[in-house]
């Protein structure tokens, strides 16, 4: 899968109209359309019935668009949101490969019926469930369509008998194994450090930043945002900062000159920092992340733009 | 396989004259000779000409010599690294059990082609991957001549996971846990560290590396390393025991063979519990303050008769 640049995903429900008609004004990087648990059964099938519409609303700040589906009414939820415009859908409740594998199926059909082109749909797995967690590797590894993985948190609390509290993390595992066998296996892990996940109000804005910084330095590449107030600072705390560009392009010229003289360890002046191998490696990654950020932006605007 | 010291020791670049013929003097449990990351492309195969006198260079000090190796092309690194006097080969970026299964056999060659006591030679596997990580058990488990592992930290870690280094928080708490488990699992000594913040990255900080050896001896915790000559002493006397703690053990196994005597399997000295596992601790506190002298003497002894013969003016090895 190529990289791609998803810090925010901003999740409304799709039975709010309010709510969707706001949805692209927040620069989230996606937008998660939800058919699950904000929707109650007797609301799925009108709820079902605007994601056509909603889907080119969503995208008009130049969002992804997803639809956050029920393993058990998958069927039902794919067919209504498969228009062109969808990047894919958000799966709760995956426990196997074969759950997987069936929604990989069920998405090919509507593929076809919707003249959307073969496989280009994504999924995400949201897992809440001890054994969807335990099973993650073969779960992340039965459909080529799997782009992200993270936790359900608040489900996985209730599945596992966990009364959450703000005060500890019940979730430091469950993490870092979402985080270790998701990028092990070239996928991205999506989440927000602790308490965020089970406590998403959060009305100081510095607080917000902090948590997002955070959730990156555990090791987390984007967020699912449940409040349009994380958007920001989940795309700026996943974006290498500009404080950082010049150290890095330095670094990447003085060890380019070390090499030229025959040394790979260049002590970086000023500093006690050497630059070796990986940390000229590391200055090159952070500098790719960086453009493929700001080509993210800059389509957000371009797309912006287009409505003036 | 025999319990090894290695407290302390130095990375350093193969190719650097002024490290390599110095490092004798460093007083490390081991050295670590590095063809890998600090070692340009343009200089690898000069590199791999370097291993006798690197070794005899250690030597002089008595230190254990081990050697990193690149992953990458294990077969024409491995034939140049084995060499009398190596005790183990370090596979950086280790990610699965193939790669092992490979080294080994290239180690069992090179072994033969020496005349090496075949399986004398160990593998470090070194985890700095997501994916290293995730195949830990398999890893470890591939070769018999792995008799210890750990996690994966460190910097090609948080580039993998895409996590800045210092924080101030343990962005590798899942590694150091898996690490720990298949260690132990495994029956191999878990050569892991414990977290201790650390805001500035300064990898030549004395304070700073006291601090974490100290943190590691309290958790029973045993092996070190580093990249700059100021981790050396502090790692030496941070996971020494103090003279205060062998006395304590041995107080302990005194009270212990007391209570065995009197039929007993657990009692209360100064209000603390002492059974076992409490006997097991202090036994091993006692077996590794024994093998800290023990390796003190010797390298005290080589670096003093390296020094005798240079003073002498007699010709080197």
């Amino acid at each position: 899968m190529e990289p791609f640049v998803r810090r925010s995903h901003l999740l409304v429900s799709a039975r709010d109209g309010a709510q969707v008609d706001m949805s692209w004004r927040h620069a989230a990087d996606a937008v998660i359309l939800d058919l699950a648990d904000t929707v109650p059964d007797v609301e799925k099938p009108r709820a079902r019935a605007n994601i056509k519409a909603a889907i080119p609303v969503a995208a008009r700040g130049g969002a992804e668009v997803f639809v956050r589906i029920n393993k058990e009414l998958a069927d039902a939820d794919i067919i209504a949101s498969a228009w062109p415009g969808l990047t894919g859908v958000v799966l709760t409740e995956a426990e196997t490969a074969a759950d997987v594998e069936e929604i990989a199926t069920t998405l090919a059909v509507a593929e076809k019926e919707h003249g959307i082109a073969n496989g280009s749909l994504s999924i995400i797995v949201m897992l809440d469930s001890g054994k969807g967690v335990w099973n993650i590797r073969q779960i992340l590894t039965a459909s080529p369509r799997i782009c992200s993985v993270g936790l359900d948190e608040g489900r996985l609390c209730r599945h596992l008998g966990i009364v959450p509290t703000p005060a500890f993390d019940p979730f430091v595992y469950a993490k870092g194994r979402v985080i270790i066998e998701s990028r092990a296996a070239k996928r991205q892990p999506v989440g927000i450090s602790h308490p965020a996940g089970l406590f998403p109000h959060c009305d100081d804005a510095e607080e917000r930043y902090r948590l997002a910084l955070r959730s990156k330095n555990i090791g987390f590449a984007g967020v699912i945002c449940p409040d349009p107030s994380w958007v920001e600072p989940c795309n700026r705390a996943l974006t290498p900062s500009d404080e950082r560009l010049e150290f890095y392009r330095e670094t990447r010229r003085l060890f380019a000159e070390g090499i030229a003289r025959g040394t790979a360890a260049i002590p970086y002046p000023g500093t006690t920092m050497m630059i070796d191998v990986p940390v000229d490696e590391r200055a090159r990654l952070t500098l790719a992340l960086w453009e493929r950020c700001a080509a993210r932006d800059a389509e957000k605007q371009a797309a912006l733009a287009r409505l003036t | 396989m025999a319990r090894r010291v290695r407290r302390s020791g130095l990375t350093m670049p193969i190719n650097t004259p002024r490290f390599v013929d110095r490092s004798w003097t460093r007083n490390c449990d081991y050295l670590n000779f590095d063809f890998e990351d600090s070692v340009p492309q343009s200089q690898k195969a000069h590199a791999r000409t370097l291993v006798a006198h690197a070794i005899a260079q250690g030597l002089k000090g008595s230190a254990d010599i081990t050697l990193r190796i690149n992953c990458a092309y294990p077969e024409a690194d491995v034939p140049a690294a084995v060499l009398p006097g190596l005790i183990q080969i370090n596979f950086p970026k280790a990610e699965t059990a193939e790669q092992m299964r490979n080294l080994d056999q290239l180690i069992t060659e090179a072994e033969r082609v020496q005349g090496i006591r075949p399986g004398t030679i160990r593998i470090g596997a070194n985890i700095e991957t997501t994916l290293g990580v995730a195949n830990s058990y398999e890893i470890a488990s591939a070769s018999p001549r792995i008799d210890s592992f750990s996690g994966g930290t460190g910097y090609d870690m948080s580039m993998d996971m895409g996590v800045e280094m210092f924080v101030g928080f343990d962005q590798f708490v899942y590694n150091r846990g898996e690490g720990a488990l298949v260690a132990k699992a495994l029956g191999l000594e878990y050569t892991g560290s414990v977290y201790v913040p650390d805001t500035s990255g300064n990898v030549g900080d004395r304070d700073l590396t006291r601090q974490r050896a100290e943190a590691n001896r309290k958790a029973g915790l045993r092996a070190g390393g580093g990249l700059h000559p100021n981790t050396v002493e502090p790692q030496n006397v941070g996971l020494t025991p103090t003279p205060e703690e062998v006395q304590e053990a041995q107080r302990i196994l005194a009270y212990f063979a007391q209570l065995d005597e009197q039929g007993e399997v657990e009692g209360a000295l100064d209000g603390r519990i002492i059974d076992k596992y409490e006997a097991a601790r202090a036994a091993e506190l006692l077996e590794w303050s024994a093998l800290c002298a023990q390796k003190d003497a010797h390298k005290a002894g080589a670096q003093a008769r390296t020094k005798a013969l240079e003073a002498s003016g007699r010709p080197q090895a």
